[in-house]
Parts: C-alpha cells; sequence; structure tokens
C-alpha cells in the first residue's frame, strides 16, 4: 500500500502536459504537489463522476492525455462508468484508481469488503477495449511499480485503468470550493479555447 | 394519433447546429432517432449506461471544446439530478437536452392513472429553471434551433421536451 502523498509527487514529478482531473479528497492533496493550469477540480460537480467528465475532456482533445485520479468509492458510485470507458474510452484517457476501501471524504465508512477492483474492469470489458481495442488493466502496489510502469502508461495507448491501494496518514487541507464556473472556464484557457 | 417529428429530418437539424457528439440512452419513444444517430458519419454516437454519466461526459466533452447533444427520457433526467447541478447548472455549462417526455401522450388522451413522469417533468424543470421548448408535431423541429440558440446565450442547460414518438 501506497503513502498517497508520495505517490501523488511520483507522478506530479512526471507528468508534462496532461489535464489531471482530481475529485474528493485528491482535490485536497494534488495541489500540495501541483500547481499546474492543467490541473482541474471536479469537486462537487457530480460523485462518481470525474472519470465521465474526463472521457469526455479526452474525446475532445485527443492530441492530449487526460489523467483521472478517481476514489473506489466514486467508482461504486456509477459503475456503469466502467462499461462506458470500456466501449468509448480514447486511447489517451488514463483513469488511476485510489483504492483506500472507504469513503474517506465524508466520514471514511469502508466500502463493501470483498470487492475486486481489477477484476469489475476486466468484467467490463477494458482489457482489450475502448475505442481502439488497446484498454489495459494494471494494479500497482509499490512505489516502485508507479516509477517502473507510469512512463509507459503516459506514452502508450490507453485507456489505461490502473488500481493503486492506498493509505493516507498526511493531515489533510481544508476543502476549498472555488468557483465551478471560473474552474471551467481557466481549464478551457489553458487548453486554448475560447472561454464559452 | 398526432405524428411526431422524422428522424431523419432531426438528424439533419442536429448536424446543421454543429453537433459533434450525441449522447444517448436507449428509450422506446426515441429509438429511431438513436438510430439515425448511428447511422450519421459526421455525428458521434455514444451510448453511456444512464444519464448522470450522460450529463458528466458531455460536460467534459463541452470543456474540451466539443459540443454534445444529450438525448434522455425525462425519468432519467430525474435519476440524474445531481449531474445535472454538479456539471450543468453549477459550473454554468450550456448542455443541451432531448428529453423525451414519457406520460405525455397518456395524459393528452385523458388515460388514467396520469404516469408521474409526466406529472413531474415540467415542474422539475421549472425548480431547476432551465428554459425548454416543446416539440410536439411533426413540422416543430424548429424548437431545437430555439433550445440551442437559448443554450448559447444563457451559457446554462436548456432542454426541449420531445412529446412525440420520433417517425423515420
Amino acid at each position: 500500500m501506497i503513502e498517497r502523498l508520495d505517490l501523488f509527487r511520483a507522478v506530479a514529478e512526471r507528468r508534462t502536459d496532461e489535464v489531471v482531473v482530481t475529485t474528493m479528497t485528491a482535490t485536497l492533496q494534488w495541489p500540495l504537489v501541483s500547481q499546474h493550469p492543467l490541473d482541474f477540480d471536479f469537486l462537487a460537480f457530480g460523485m462518481g463522476h470525474a472519470s465521465d467528465f474526463g472521457m469526455g475532456l479526452a474525446l475532445a482533445r485527443p492530441e492530449r492525455k487526460v489523467i483521472v485520479w478517481k476514489g473506489d468509492g466514486g467508482l461504486l458510485m456509477s459503475l456503469g462508468s466502467l462499461v462506458t470507458m470500456a466501449r468509448y474510452g480514447p486511447a489517451n484517457l488514463i483513469v488511476l484508481l485510489l483504492e483506500n476501501r472507504s469513503y474517506e471524504m465524508v466520514g471514511g465508512q469502508p466500502l463493501p469488503p470483498g470487492v475486486d477492483f481489477v477484476g469489475l474492469a476486466v468484467a467490463a470489458g477494458m482489457e482489450g477495449g475502448g475505442r481502439e481495442g488497446s484498454g489495459r488493466i494494471e494494479r500497482w502496489e509499490t512505489l516502485d511499480d508507479v516509477d517502473r510502469r507510469l512512463p509507459e502508461v503516459l506514452t502508450e495507448p490507453g485507456p489505461h485503468f490502473v488500481v493503486i491501494p492506498v493509505h493516507n496518514s498526511e493531515p489533510l487541507p481544508p476543502v476549498s470550493h472555488s468557483d465551478h464556473a471560473q474552474r471551467v472556464i481557466d481549464l478551457r484557457t489553458a487548453l486554448g479555447l475560447p472561454e464559452r | 394519433m398526432t405524428p411526431g417529428p422524422s428522424a431523419t429530418a432531426a438528424v439533419g437539424k442536429i448536424r446543421s447546429l454543429g453537433f459533434t457528439h450525441v449522447l444517448s440512452i436507449p428509450d422506446s419513444e426515441s429509438r429511431l432517432l438513436h438510430d439515425a444517430v448511428g447511422d450519421a458519419a459526421d455525428l458521434e454516437l455514444i451510448v453511456p449506461c444512464r444519464e448522470g454519466e450522460s450529463i458528466a461526459i458531455a460536460a467534459g466533452l463541452w470543456a474540451g471544446g466539443a459540443k454534445p447533444l444529450l438525448l434522455v427520457q425525462n425519468t432519467g433526467l430525474m435519476e440524474a439530478g445531481d449531474a445535472l447541478r454538479g456539471c450543468g447548472l453549477g459550473p454554468k455549462i450550456p448542455l443541451r437536452m432531448l428529453v423525451g417526455w414519457r406520460g405525455f401522450a397518456g395524459a393528452e388522451a385523458g388515460k388514467l392513472p396520469i404516469d408521474s413522469a409526466y406529472t413531474y417533468t415540467e415542474a422539475l424543470l421549472q425548480a431547476w429553471s432551465i428554459p425548454y421548448e416543446i416539440l410536439d408535431r411533426a413540422d416543430g423541429l424548429g424548437a431545437i434551433e430555439r433550445m440551442d440558440a437559448t443554450a448559447e446565450q444563457t451559457q446554462l442547460p436548456a432542454a426541449v421536451l420531445v412529446a412525440r414518438r420520433f417517425e423515420p
């Protein structure tokens, strides 16, 4: 199991011009390691839908990789998203599933204990799936796995679905609800699009 | 029974308005439009599993510079309320929606009991302050154009309530 902030640091160090979509507790800790115009805070846009939003972005911007930090609780809230990604997910989409086995943001209530997230992705058709049939499923258990596999995931066609067991022993910064419309405008601007 | 709009003509209207993607959840009333979009080489049909997904994908598409159209039934829109709030109304993303109005035909015919999906549809859109047009006749496809213009002008979600089944 990986300390989440160490994981974030490892990914932030290798990240270049990818869009990074965060949600739930990732929105609190990712900014500790990254302040990038292509960071997009999805908090309060709709529970469980960060990877759906990321998929839409990736479809619209095929020239650019889109990384989504998604929680395991959020995935259970929109489990069909896996099936949709397995059918339509573009090659530039990377979903990094933070597996902490709890609804951490809303009180730490435990998830159903027996859920196998890799197994769910397999059953949804992710392996060899996606728009171009290049979907990949992985599980990274250690920071060595991250160092070894991340460069390939960032460069090879996906969609990639990576399950990463994490824990957190760091204090969480407070929630900051910045203006939602402005977040979207900022993202579009960073992508070189008109504000609206 | 009053005939509904032509699916083929509706695809022409959708195309003329510059939509790039259509996110459709299967529904018997819109089946022919769903199929016609699937046959249109210049429109990308995406069939998510639920309407909340559709809305979030559409929001991402719009944020990335595409122009998506949502094709959902009123019941699905009710299911997707939080996604509509979070990915449309809150961040001011101009989601364009064709909403199948389940229950309209029965209510029009005075058939009892009235489908609650019919009853709450307009009330729900009004509660969300979502402007809507009603498409209830074959020559009413201008409703899509007006809805599109409203969404563009307000930079907020707008809808067309599709009261009749699409015809070929």
